[in-house]
This record gives structure tokens, sequence and C-alpha cells, in this order.
């Protein structure tokens, strides 16, 4: 068991493309963890898909081992968080663990404000931040301007603040002596009923569910007989270590102390990120705070086009949910689509995340539906009953009310943004609550608004109104009743039920005329026209034609051409297989993703 | 050596082509023309002569490998084969003559571009066999020309064309271009009427396509030049097909057109999917399903001739590749596909199949089905590559 006083916990935070990354491994080589020959970029992203897109998905910790000035050895435990607003409560938890995080701000940038949410959230957990500027071997660099934003616009003492060049290693060492020094170490008592904060878990194929976690209180050891708080379940610890940066077994781990264990678990759902493990034998009185039930929030339909891959298309999304508690799947049927599944995620990224990783790691072919949010509908009858697919909705006459939910949304932002976000908030069918000055420059407002409004594009329209300064952190409230109605869409007279949503009845008439033109924009000409109609039950409120195609045609296909000619025509065959058909009509993917931005 | 005949013969039982086709590929260009993709050659006396030993040294190793081909047709093109002097061109058609049984009144093209063709060099070409003469003239506007880089004018284009008629080609093609930049359906119309009054045997009118990587394709990217849009160049095939039909010149395939019995027969046999040998760089040929192509540049194919490696790459073709080729072969032609044929050579019922898409394609006159024949309309032409690939069939494994 690691020293009490010795241990320091912390996270890095930062916005894409600030060298959260690249000062991690920096750090990992200058501790002596990663040697030279091992070194690879982005060394703590574990998935292709991490590294491409700069961003977090899953948290991960690993252990350095540090010989400070003072002549001691330290335990310094990064835990690298996520780093999406649709993955906030994750965050959440991960910086529950640590006691100081390093803010790192790209010199010759500036704050941005991705980085400003996970800031606050650090912040409100009382965590020591030591601000960091990089890039400082670039000539454009200006840290006296940053630090002066840093002050300004988080109202964080930037005086003492470091500045290095991650890239070239100059002046990481002074960042590893702050670690230690400014950081306090973690409190808690050994002595005391185990509490450990699970931060994140996935599935091995080998050992079960492996929990990441960290212990608040009291010690665990292998071979203990554990319980999970939320569950009540019970295990015996199978295996104990912590990462550093490979698996190594631990005798055992006492409070501040940063590792994973396994005990035998099946499935994710027994190992909840943000629950509390204890003792079965003496357990703690109360669960560590903050943990939350994750539940989808956004469902949407993911088909194969290829009716012959449902399976394998099951057997990828079974996968991936193994390492993936926050995702659900259903199989559904669509008249338009055939066979399917009805998905739930956290939020719109991460249903871009997992469509992602179906197509790139399970070769899946796949097409989405619109994402929806969870309705509660009311049925004259006096049923009320959830639905999570606009297809599903009764009819109009059957229903008594319907109801969707509300989202209650902090948006940081400079002061000359203030106008814009007001703006989009009222277009998205939002309430003010509240308006706050931080600071003379900076601004936090508070609105309540329909979290479908939130879902399909908002993220997207507020970065672009605010030039990517506002950053967003939202939390679904609570139910209200609204006067929603169904868009259909008819391509040559056949509802399209994949392409159904429910929208504001204000809205319903821009939001089809706007389906109707961005489908004509993306169905392409084709042998025959394409009448597309936007129709709020049976009256048509918006139509739209493709032409047929006009001229696609081989001038010339003589002995030395016909090899080429056909593989052109197969090849035009196989891009054809992104499509669905239907009746007669070829309806690329992009279709059903045209319904999710609408409103453009 | 009857036996291998029959053989050839079984195995790829046809009804009506005129089949075996030979064909000659000249690599010379006096200028690369600004739309065409196709690798070509300088011409020097030193290339030409290197051309000339490669050629009869692939003819002899063919005379060893097919020795009872009986070729029903001879087509020469290029590349400007007209650009070829006579002492190269005489001793390889000599020796293919004296390789091959040419059958009496076999067609015996040749192509030609007007900036070589003059009555001498046509004369050559009659005294060698020739009774067909192809002619690319592609435009009769001289701006145009330009544009496109063909190395010559539209007088020097009527002057060849009587030049030929003089030398005694009693059988002529003009190949035009429309869909060029700039052209609009009127001057489309007209410059085909003038062709009209020329009164070829065969005119083979080809919608411009812009080849990647071509100058042409650069000019149109960057804006410099702008072609007619798709309904501007779709009038152009309706509307042109119309008045040479009103002329009385037939459609018999999706850019050919000719007077009452002068289908090109070489032609015909690519469609019709007989066999076709192709001799010189880059010919491709296909003989008893199996299908190889030539090195297309001039030493690698000389190399290759000369060490008898041509045709080693040599590759059968799958029944899923041949079937697919048939229907897209088959349906170029206004003759159209044999469903018997095709539903022999798939294992499928084509109508059956494809119901749905057929009876819409009826209903909306891009095809017609008659005499056991599925045929696209004119207006299925133009949109046939998308027809093509909707009943193309896949084969699943």
């Amino acid at each position: 068991m690691a020293l009490q006083s010795h241990i320091r916990n912390f996270s890095i935070i930062a916005h894409i493309d600030h060298g959260k990354s690249t000062l991690a491994d920096r750090i990992l080589e200058l501790t002596g963890l990663v040697a030279e020959r091992d070194r690879r970029e982005q060394y703590l992203d574990r998935m292709d898909l991490e590294r491409e897109r700069g961003i977090t998905i899953k948290a991960q910790s690993v252990r350095i081992p540090y010989k400070a000035a003072d002549g001691r050895q330290y335990i310094l435990n990064l835990i690298d968080t996520p780093g999406h607003v649709d993955f906030s409560y994750e965050v959440s938890r991960s910086l529950a663990a640590c006691e100081g995080a390093l803010l790192v701000v790209d010199a010759t940038q500036g704050v941005e404000a991705q980085t400003l949410a996970n800031v606050f959230l650090a912040l409100d957990h009382d965590l020591e931040v030591i601000p960091v500027l990089n890039k400082i071997d670039l000539p454009s660099a200006d840290p006296e301007r940053v630090k002066t934003e840093i002050e300004e616009v988080i109202g964080l003492s930037a005086a003492q603040a470091l500045a290095v060049s991650a890239k070239t290693g100059e002046h990481v060492a002074e960042v590893l002596e702050a670690i230690v020094t400014k950081l306090p170490p973690p409190e808690g008592d050994p002595d005391a009923p185990l509490a450990a904060l699970i931060f994140d878990s996935w599935y091995d194929a080998y050992q079960g569910v492996v929990v990441l976690f960290r212990v608040m209180d009291g010690v665990v050891t292998p071979g203990l007989k554990v319980r999970m708080f939320a569950t009540g379940a019970e295990y015996e610890v199978a295996r104990l270590g912590v990462f550093s940066p490979d698996a190594m077994d631990s005798k055992q781990l006492g409070p501040g102390e940063v590792g994973f264990l396994t005990a035998g678990m099946k499935d994710l759902s027994e190992a909840r990120v943000g629950d509390t493990i204890t003792s079965a034998v003496h357990p703690v009185n109360e669960p560590l705070p903050g943990f939350k039930e994750i539940q989808p929030m956004v469902f949407c339909g993911l088909y194969p086009v290829d009716a012959d891959e449902y399976e394998t298309l099951k057997g990828a999304l079974e996968k991936l949910q193994l390492n993936d508690a926050a995702l659900t799947y259903e199989a559904e049927t669509s008249q338009a689509l055939g066979f399917g599944f009805r998905c739930g995620f956290l939020g719109l990224l991460h249903m871009e995340i997992i469509q992602e990783r179906l197509e790139r790691e399970f070769s899946a072919n796949l097409i989405a539906t619109a994402p929806s949010v969870i309705y509660k509908v009311t049925t004259l009858a006096g049923k009320t009953f959830d639905i999570d697919n606009p297809s599903k909705l009764p009819k109009a006459a059957e229903i008594a009310s319907l109801s969707e939910p509300y989202a209650r949304l902090e948006i940081h932002s400079p002061g000359e943004y203030v106008g814009n976000i007001f703006q989009l908030c009222e277009e998205k069918r939002g309430h003010q609550k509240d308006i706050r000055y931080l600071t003379s420059k900076r601004v936090i407002i508070t609105y309540e608004v329909p979290f479908a409004e939130v879902v399909y594009d908002f993220f997207d329209k507020l970065k672009s109104m605010t030039r990517g300064y506002a950053s967003l952190d939202y939390e679904v409230i609570d139910y209200r009743v609204s006067d929603l109605v169904k868009l259909d869409i008819l391509i040559n007279g056949d509802p399209v039920d994949a392409l159904s949503v429910i929208v504001h009845r204000d809205k319903a008439y821009t939001q089809g005329r706007a389906l109707a033109l961005k489908l004509r924009g993306v169905i392409p000409r084709q042998l025959f026209e394409v009448v597309i109609q936007a129709a709020i039950g049976t009256k048509i409120i918006a139509k739209e034609r493709v032409a047929p195609l006009r001229k696609n045609v081989t001038a010339k296909c003589y002995g030395g051409d016909i090899t080429r000619k056909r593989k052109l025509l197969e090849k035009q065959k196989e891009g054809k297989r992104r499509m669905k058909r239907m009746g007669n009509v070829e309806i690329p993917q992009e279709a059903f993703l045209a319904a999710l931005k609408a409103g453009d | 050596m009857p036996a291998k005949t029959t053989k050839t013969a079984k195995s790829h039982s046809r009804t009506s082509h005129a089949g075996p086709g030979l064909y000659l590929h000249v690599p010379f260009c006096r200028a690369k023309c600004r739309y065409c993709a196709f690798s070509s050659q300088v011409f020097t006396m030193e290339a030409a002569a290197i051309y000339q030993r490669a050629v009869i040294a692939e003819i002899k190793l063919r005379r060893a490998t097919h020795p009872d081909l009986r070729p029903a047709t001879l087509y020469i093109g290029g590349g400007t084969p007209s650009m070829l002097p006579a002492w190269a061109m005489e001793p390889i058609v000599r020796e293919l003559a004296k390789s091959f049984a040419f059958a009496p009144g076999m067609e015996f093209t040749v192509e030609a571009n007007p900036d070589s063709l003059d009555l001498q060099t046509a004369g050559n070409l009659i005294r060698l066999g020739a009774n067909r003469l192809s002619l690319g003239i592609q435009s009769l506007s001289d701006e145009t020309l330009e544009l496109l880089g063909r190395p010559h004018t539209a007088k020097q284009a009527v002057l060849a064309y009587a030049a030929a008629r003089q030398a005694g080609f009693s059988n002529v093609s003009v190949d035009m271009i429309f869909g060029l930049p700039g052209q609009r359906l009127r001057l489309w119309l007209d410059s085909l009427r003038r062709v009209i009054r020329m009164r070829p045997e065969h005119l083979s009118c080809y919608g411009l396509t812009l080849e990647p990587a071509t100058p042409l394709a650069a000019m149109a990217d960057s804006g410099e030049i702008a072609l007619p849009g798709e309904d501007e160049q779709a009038k152009m095939f309706l509307n042109g097909g119309e008045l040479l039909e009103d002329s009385g010149y037939l459609q018999y395939e999706i850019s050919s057109f000719c007077r009452m019995g002068y289908q090109s027969r070489h032609n015909l046999n690519y469609w019709e999917g007989g066999d076709y040998l192709g001799l010189g760089p880059s010919a491709v040929s296909t003989m008893s399903g199996a299908r190889w192509e030539n090195p297309g540049v001039l030493a690698a194919y000389a190399k290759a001739a000369q060490t008898g490696a041509l045709g080693r790459e040599s590759a059968p073709l799958s029944r899923q590749d041949a079937a697919r080729e048939k229907l897209m072969l088959g349906l170029r032609m206004t003759r159209g596909l044999s469903i018997k044929d095709y539903n022999a050579a798939t294992g499928a019922d084509l109508l059956r199949r494809n119901a749905a898409v057929i009876q819409a394609l009826r209903q909306h006159e891009l095809i017609r089905i008659r005499n056991g024949h599925l045929r696209l309309s004119r207006a299925g032409m133009l949109v046939s590559n998308t027809i093509i690939e909707r009943l193309m069939p896949t084969f699943d494994n």
C-alpha cells in the first residue's frame, strides 16, 4: 500500500488539439514508464477512433511512480477523462476520483469553450487546478495573453501557470514537480469501512468485467467480499491491480489509490460508473455522492442495408454493448427498412461513435434513422406509455396528450454572444431561466429547452453561433405536455415510416418543407421521377420532385473497352448497395440522416 | 484441324454473329486530342519499324496458336492507322493475309484521320484490300476542332472524304462528336445535315465523354470550357437520331447509324459476344472464352511479341462476367438482347426476376419487349448505364 501522503491523483483537462495526449505521452516518457522505443502517439487512447477524432471515449488511468526533487518517491495517478458533453456524467465521476487537474491551454489559441465545462466541473469538485500553457515552442505563442484570459474567463489565478512544450518536452519536468508540490495528497481513513468509487468499467473476454476505481476509505484486497452499493450484488475480488501502464497485480489498495479489480462479473450493468464498492461484511451506511443511473436519452433505428446482414449487426451490437453500458438495443421492424434495431444512446456524439464503430470495426453497412427522444403518450382511452420511435405514435385522434422531455441547459459563453444564444434557444422553444455574469466578459445562461431540440443540432449551431467559444452542459429534468404532431414523408405516394419525425405543431410546416427539400437534394436522379411529400395526418404540407435521370450512357464500347466498361457498371452497382430500394426508388443512406438536419 | 474449330463453336454456341473478328491496333497519332485518354505513340520512323517487326512477330505467334482462324472481318484502328506509311503497313497486311484465310467479301475497315488521308494513301489502302474506311471528322467547326486538339480543319475533312471516294471506297463511315463545348442543339443538327449531304454509308455519333486526366476534363474542371447541359445533350442524342432516321440512316446501336445493309459487321461481332483477336499494343482479344490484353507501351509490347510472351496472361472470362457483358452489350443494339439466350447464360429468368422494374421501364417507354428480345428505346439508350446496372445480376455466392 502506497504512503497516502505520497499519492497525487490528477486528470488533464484540455480542448481537442491543445495537447493533452502529447503531454500525457511526455509524462509517461519522462518518468521512464514508457520507454522511447515503445513510444507511440497518444498512448492513452486505446481505440483508433479515439486517436482519429482526438477525443477520449473511455476513461483510463495510469499509475506513474515518480521520484521528485525532494528525493521522495511519489505515486502519480493520471486519470484520463472522456471529452464531450454526452459523457459529462462520466467526466464528473473521473474528476471525483482526483484531487487536482492540469488545465492545458494552447498558448497560441487561448482558452476554448469546450474545456470550460470541464474546468468548472473540476472547480465544483474542489479540485486544485494548475494551468499549463502548452505549445510555447511555436512563434505565435502568447502566454501572457492566455494567462490574462484564464484569469478573466475562469477566474483562476494564472500567476504560477507553467509554460511548456509537450511536443519538445521543454519544462514538462516542472509540471511533474507542480503536481507533487501543488496538489494535495488524498484524504481517507484506511481503518474506515471500504468505500471505492467506480469511474469506469469494461468487459474483457477472459476476465469478465474490469472495474476501474479509486479508494476513498478503507482497504481492498484480493479475496475480499465486496458489495456494489447500487445493486446490492456481492462478489469476491478475484484480481486486484494497477495499470502502470500494463496491468500489475497488487496485494492491497488503500485510501487515495487508483486501480482495477475483477470479480467474475459478467455484465457491465453490475459495475456502474459512479457506484460505490464497499465491503460485504462491513459496509458503509451511505454510498459516495453523485451516483446516477445511466439512461439512454437518444434513440434511433439501425438497419442493415442488406437484409442478410441482420445477424451480423446483431452480433456487433452485442459485442459493443459488452463495453458500453449506456448502449441499449432491441429488435424492431420498419416497413421501409425491414428488420433492424432500435438503439439507445447517451447523446448524439455517442450515437455517431457507435455507428462509426459498427461500420469500421464490424464492416456493417448501416442505415440510421433520425434520432428521437422518449415521448410520453396518453391516449383518450386513458392509457399512458412511452415511445422512442415516431412511427409508433398512435393516430392523432386517439391521443389525449403528448409530453416530451425538457433539458436544463447551462451555457458558458463570452458576453458578446449572448444575443446569438438567446436567439438560438428561443428558436429551439426554450425558456430562459437565468443569466449570470461570472466576470465582466463571461456569462452563464440557463435555459430550459425541449430535449428533442437539443439532440438534433443544437450543439453544432451553438458552436457556429459563438465561434466555438460557448460550452454546453445539459441535464434532462422533466416531462412537459407539448403540442406535438407526427410529420410523415411519402415517396411516390408511399409513407416511409423510417423518415417520420415528431415535431412541434408550430414548426411542422417549416420543418416539413425543409425536410422535403433536403430529401430532394440527397435523392439522386433515377430512371423515374421521384415525388417527395411531407404530410401531417392526411394533409400534404410540402411537395418536391426529383426529375428523372436524363443521361447516363457509354458512347463507345468496342473490343478493347468491354472489360473496363463492365467494371464501371459493376462499381456503379456496388455503390448502389448503400441505397435502400423502396418500390422503384433508390434512397441513399444520407436521406435518413437528412431528417436529422432538416432545420438547417 | 476441324476438331478444334468444332469445339470452339460448340462451347460458344451463338446465333447470329459474324465473328471471329481480327483487329489491328496502330498506336501512332500526329497529336494527342485533348479528349483522348488513350496512350498513343509519337510517330517516328524508328518506332514504326519496331512496331512493324513486333506486329509481324505477333501474327506469326497467333498463326501458331490459332491456325484455323478464318476472320470474317478485319479492322485496323488506332491511333491513326492512316499515318502508318505504306512500307510499314503493307508487309503487315500481307503477313495477315498469308497467315489467316481471308474470306471472300471480308469486311476490311481502316480508320483514317483527315490530316493523314490523301488520294495516294487511300489508294494504297484499297490496293491492300481495304473496302471500308472510317473517317474521324468529329466536328465541322474549325474552332471546335482546334479546341479539341484535332490536327485538321473542317475543309481538310471534306477533302479527305472526297479523296476516299475518289480512290474507290464505296463504304465510308464518318465519326462525329456531339455535346461539344459551346455546341447547341441547332449547331449539332446543322453539322449532321452537312454530313448527311456527303452521303456516307455509315455514321458513328459519339456523345463527348470527359475522360479523367485528359486536358479537356481539366479545362472543364477549371471552367475554361463549358459543356452543354444534360438536357441539351439528351436532345442532341434524341433529335439527332430522329434526323438521321428521317434521312435514311438506321440506328442499330447506341452510337451507330447506317444506310440499309451497311452495319459494321466487325463491331456487331463485339456486341454479339463473338470471338475477336486483337493485335498490336494495348489490343484486347477474347477467344473461346479467354481474354487477354497486350502491353500498351510500344517497347513492352515489342519485347513481349519477340519473346512470344503475348497472351500468356490470358484469363478465362467467368460465367458471371460473361453474363454481365452479354446484358451490357446486347442492350447497346437496337435489335436488343435475346431473352432466351440471356436466361440460358445466367440460369435465371430475367423478366421474372426484375418484374417490377421491367414493368416500370415499359410504362415509361424506356424499354420494349418484342420477338423475345428486350430492347431499349432511344430514351432508354440515353440512360442505358443505369438500366443495365439495375438489371445486372449479382450472383450471390
